[in-house]
């Protein structure tokens, strides 16, 4: 009896299939909670709010849908942005990441899970990141192999150049959309392969998340038409790829177009273009392929190289014309600015002025990949090597987005997935290799599956990753050789049993310790980074006292909270357009501009009232009904991203569109410099953004030291210190004057001018006043009368 | 305000001297028709002490002037002066292309070689410099264009132009042909190989070159070549007081080209530090030498890797992480 049971657990603990799946199941589902866990730093260390500015916006929006329905959101018309335009907010979101937190927030109340749609939103994010690794595992188990997966879903789980957009709190686009991304790649890698119009369609379904998710749709849309054509070019055309472009191709545009934001655009942009292109250039390929059974050899190659020709400069020639005639846009400046990196500067003021889309240095390559940046170089080598269908796609996929990532460090985020899906495969290749038991080899596979180390559980599934494909590849060999073709090109194992003469025990030991000693490293790197550098929610400031102990300045939703209680419903808040979702969001108030940065005029217009003197100024607020004023200064606690060092950006955008009034020269100083210093210009120190930060500023001390008017940030003493507001007076500045806020004033009274100075002067105006002396007792003209009153009848 | 006066006093001298000395002062409308029959010859006019008194200096004008001061022959050291004149070239030919009769700007050069005591009149002893002589009233400060903080770009001088005259010149830069032909000519050279080979088409088919490429590509974006290609930051950095050359830049928002191409170098060693370690095992010969390519691949992973930590660290203040070297 016991034996039999003893049989029975044996044959449970050789069962090779039961542990991988096992083993592949906890892997994936730790990934997921460490990706979850490391990405709560700011939480645990603030409060479960939503961060920095663009999450405002996606919770307003997404609290309107929750609130009054989805179509209701829909046809949303926003009357508290961009005063006095509006912005119909239905047709220019990407409504994908409030219906997603929607229909998380739907389900658990239906479940009886009384949550606010806040914490689905704040928590969204890291959530989405724990499908990403599991979409990254799958599509680099397509790739490559198993244990290649499991060590991308590890990596992508925790690398910074991901975490950077998904710490909890960010409730951004960018949260959702790379577990989209990814998970198309994968049902893309998947329909090449099969070549199934199942996967195609469900390619054209994650296509369809992706768009309606974020404007990086672009990317796969160009992305997966590039693979075809580079296909095509080297000559690996089949009827799979043929089933699988075209089935994604008309179903993914159709789908976009549903999408209201994206509307006509799959038709009408040159963005995509490319994949109508290729979709045209697929076709002729194929018809050709079918004449070629009916045609000699001579004569086919004659009509091969006319055709494709033909298909090419008609196909180019077309799309020149339509783009001429106006039926096709021609490229958005965001999008050109990535191929002529100068462009952006010189004719998109607004686009340079954001500090993420300036270019990346090697730097923050290295702080978001660390040694993964130093390894996927490797992985890419060897699936160039070992290159097949999907993996063309992976390669063209590493060189496009190192590209893209060059030009823009937002892209980063682009980068990351594939980073981690090819040192996944390098790291994988290189265990597969090493940690290999020479003396096991010998010995039947199946007697080694008890001595399993267990250090390192990376290492430890691909221990067995390897053991397995010794496992199954020889027999797979014999039976299906084409099949599997991850397993049997990377593998190499089952060669290598036959080679006698190893390299011993001791070398594959050290390596491997080594290599788990950089991995090491790589995740205390990550835990360093993602709580040092990407868990500050920014509208929470904190600073550390000298016994290092936290000081949190509350600011921002001081003021925003002063907004919401004590200024009129209807009052309209000026200020820049960063600040712009934060208002609208928690302050609840009309703002003129904001981050949607739809508007340039409006926002040089805006730029326009900082930069000029109080009194040109005026007229532009009481033209646009402005009531308050809000401004950001940093100087008293040296917070450096104030608005006085964004100012320079304000009059150059100002600069842009009232080139005549506003000049860029005028604020410098006589050397050139920009400075609030004594040797500021005079339009500087009358500005009205200068007034409104330094207010009143020249009477306070910041230090004990430091003399009166010395401003933190800049490190000197300002270069005015008797501020005079005339038409804008002080309602409230904050504990650390971190956000000043000011009313505008009614227009003053009607001047009186003296008799004597008048230019026209009236017989009446002269009688009207009587001599002194003579004056006799007024009578008001008109007075009113008070009436008694009657209780009034209430009927019911 | 006195010296001006001064000035103009001494100017009004001069003009009256000059016309006692007997040449012919020219009337406007005559001045105007000389200036334009040298406009239709060429966009730029050359001055030279007479034509310089005759158009510039003297009285009656309802024209201005923008006049660049340099120094154009190879004996003078002047590296900026042969771009910027180019610069400015453009923005006068583009002129001449807008508006031929507009009759109220013309361009002139002086040319140190040629009129040094214009460059003395003028108590000038820099060059170049870029004056706009108003038709009307003195110069002011803002008459000279700052070359230090505009650049010496031709936008940046119509801008100027603008600013000073209201006379709008869109710059019409003559077509750069150098990267055209360049690229057309590696596409030639590219396809003239491929048909001089066509027989022996192998070397498309193998992957170690394509493989080098890709890497090739991938380790310049990595090492910010990009960056550099946008910024144009120095190749090193030399403090001007000790005389001390830094290679690595210490801040991490800024980097200089010799870095990039450190942090290039070390990727790359790393990569094939991975990649050796793997042929070490999947070779087939000696296994001893096998097993110190094994190591030498290790090394070469574990060493650079910590190189490329520490300069990370240099420049990443308050980092706390490192492998083997500080």
């Amino acid at each position: 009896m016991a034996g039999g049971e003893g049989s029975e657990v044996n044959k449970l603990l050789n069962n090779t299939a039961a542990w991988t799946s096992l083993l592949t199941f906890v892997i994936l589902a730790l990934a997921w909670f460490v990706g979850f866990a490391s990405r709560l730093f700011a939480i645990i260390r603030f409060e479960s709010i939503i961060h920095e500015f663009d999450p405002w916006f996606n919770y307003r929006a997404t609290h309107h849908m929750v609130e009054n329905g989805f179509y209701n959101f829909l046809n949303w018309f926003d009357e508290r942005a961009w005063y006095p335009l509006g912005r119909i907010v239905g047709g220019t979101v990407y409504p994908g990441l409030m219906v997603t937190s929607g229909a998380i927030h739907y389900v658990l109340s239906l479940l009886n899970i009384p949550i606010h749609i806040r914490d689905v939103c704040v928590f969204l994010a890291p959530m989405f990141s724990g499908l990403t690794a599991i979409s990254t595992y799958f599509l680099t188990r397509e790739l490559w192999s198993p244990g290649a997966g499991l060590f991308a879903a590890c990596f992508i789980a925790i690398t910074p150049g991901y975490t950077s957009r998904s710490v909890a709190g960010s409730y951004d686009n960018e949260g959702i959309a790379i577990f989209a991304l990814q998970f198309t790649y994968y049902l893309w890698v998947k329909s090449v392969k099969t070549g199934s119009i199942f996967w195609a369609t469900l390619t054209a379904l994650s296509y369809f998340y992706m768009v309606s998710a974020w404007g990086g749709y672009v990317f796969i849309i160009n992305l997966i038409p590039l693979h075809v054509l580079v296909l095509l070019i080297i000559g690996r055309f089949n009827y799979k790829i043929y089933v699988a472009y075209t089935t994604f191709y008309v179903l993914g545009q159709v789908m976009a177009m549903q999408i209201p934001f994206v509307g006509f655009q799959p038709v009408k942009t040159s963005e995509h273009m490319a994949a109508a292109g290729v979709f045209g250039l697929l076709h002729a390929y194929a018809f050709l392929k079918y004449l070629q059974s009916f045609l000699s050899r001579k004569e086919f190659r004659y009509l091969f190289f006319a055709t494709i020709i033909i298909a090419v400069g008609v196909g180019f020639v077309g799309i020149v014309v339509l783009t001429y005639a106006g039926y096709i846009a021609p490229w958005s400046g965001r999008f050109y600015s990535l191929w002529d990196t100068g462009y952006a500067k010189i004719h998109i003021p607004i686009i340079a002025s954001v500090s993420e889309h300036q270019p990346t240095t090697w730097v923050s390559f290295f702080f978001d990949l660390h040694i993964m940046a130093a390894v996927f170089p490797a992985g890419l080598w060897y699936c160039v090597k070992n290159v097949n269908d999907e993996r063309v796609f992976i390669i063209l996929y590493a060189v496009t987005a190192v590209y893209f990532a060059g030009v823009m460090v937002r892209l980063m985020l682009t980068l990351a997935p594939v980073v981690c899906v090819l040192s996944g495969i390098a790291f994988s290749y290189t265990y597969e290799r090493y940690l290999y038991d020479e003396g096991e080899a010998k010995e039947t596979p199946t007697a080694v599956e008890g001595k399993r180390s267990k250090k390192d559980e990376d290492s430890a599934t691909d221990d067995q990753d390897a053991r397995n494909r010794q496992l199954y590849d020889k027999p797979g060999k014999a039976k299906k050789p084409v099949k599997g073709s991850g397993g049997t090109t990377s593998g190499g194992a089952g060669g290598r049993a036959d080679d006698e003469e190893g390299i011993g025990m001791n070398v594959r030991s050290i390596v491997s310790v080594a290599l788990v000693l950089t991995l090491l490293m790589f995740v205390v790197h990550c835990t360093y980074v993602t709580s040092n550098a990407y868990s500050h929610p920014s509208i929470v400031l904190q600073s550390q006292t000298n016994d290092g102990s936290r000081v949190i300045m509350d600011d921002f939703r001081e003021a925003y909270y002063w907004l919401r209680r004590n200024t009129h419903d209807q009052a309209r808040v000026m200020s820049w357009w960063d600040y712009g979702y934060q208002i609208a969001g928690m302050g609840n108030r009309t703002t003129l501009v904001d981050n949607n940065t739809w508007n340039n005029s409006h926002i040089a217009l805006v730029g326009k009232a900082m930069s000029s003197n109080e009194s040109a100024a005026y007229e532009i607020m009481r033209d646009l009904d402005v009531d308050y004023v809000l401004a950001i200064f940093g100087g008293v606690i040296g917070y450096s991203g104030d608005d006085i060092n964004k100012f320079l950006w304000m009059v150059r955008i100002a600069e842009g569109e009232h080139p005549s009034e506003i000049r860029e020269g005028n604020y410098f100083t006589e050397s050139g410099e920009y400075s609030v210093g004594p040797g500021a210009s005079d339009i500087m120190l009358n500005c009205v953004m200068y007034k409104l930060c330094y207010y009143r500023f020249g009477e306070t001390k910041v230090g004990y030291q430091q003399p009166a008017g010395f401003d933190r940030t800049r490190g000197y003493v300002i270069g005015k210190k008797d501020v005079e507001l005339e038409h804008l007076e002080e309602a409230y500045t904050t504990e650390n004057w971190l956000v000043r806020i000011y009313k505008v004033k009614e227009p003053a009274n009607r001047p009186k001018i003296k008799y004597t100075e008048r230019k026209i002067r009236t017989k009446r105006a002269k009688s009207s006043y009587p001599k002194k002396g003579k004056a006799k007792k007024g009578v008001i003209k008109m007075k009113p009368v008070v009436v008694k009153g009657k209780k009034p009848v209430i009927k019911r | 305000m006195a010296a001006m006066r001064t000035t103009t006093v001494l100017l009004l001298l001069a003009v009256f001297i000059h016309d006692v000395g007997g040449q012919k002062a020219l009337s406007l409308d005559e001045k105007v028709r000389n200036l334009q029959e040298s406009l239709y010859k060429k966009p730029v006019m050359n001055l030279n002490m007479d034509r310089w008194k005759t158009y510039v200096r003297t009285a009656p004008r309802n024209y201005s002037m923008i006049v660049m001061f340099t120094a154009l022959s190879a004996g003078v050291n002047c590296p900026i002066c042969r771009p910027a004149y180019d610069e400015f070239h453009i923005v006068a030919n583009s002129f001449r292309y807008a508006y031929p009769e507009l009759k109220s700007l013309y361009f002139a050069l002086v040319d140190y070689e040629e009129a040094s005591n214009i460059f003395q009149q003028m108590n000038l002893n820099t060059a170049p410099v870029l004056y706009h002589f108003p038709a009307k009233g003195g110069r002011k400060k803002s008459d000279q264009m700052d070359f230090q903080r505009h650049g010496i770009d031709a936008e940046a001088i119509a801008k100027f132009v603008q600013d000073r005259t209201d006379v709008q010149v869109r710059v019409l830069r003559p077509p750069n042909y150098a990267a055209p032909a360049v690229v057309i000519l590696l596409a030639m050279l590219v396809l003239g190989l491929l048909y001089m080979r066509r027989n022996n088409l192998e070397f498309l088919y193998n992957r170690t070159s394509w493989g080098l490429i890709c890497l090739c590509i991938v380790f310049a974006f990595m090492s910010g070549q990009m960056w550099n290609h946008i910024r144009g930051p120095p190749f090193v950095m030399t403090n001007p007081k000790t005389r001390e050359t830094t290679f690595v830049h210490s801040s991490s928002q800024f980097q200089l080209v010799s870095e990039t191409y450190l942090v290039a170098v070390l990727y790359a060693a790393v990569t094939a530090g991975v990649i050796l370690m793997n042929d070490a095992v999947d070779g087939k010969g000696d296994p001893s030498k096998r097993r110190i390519m094994a190591f030498v691949g290790l090394g070469m992973v574990v060493i650079f890797f910590s190189l490329l930590l520490s300069v990370f660290r240099s420049k990443y203040q308050g980092y706390p992480y490192s492998f083997l070297f500080h």
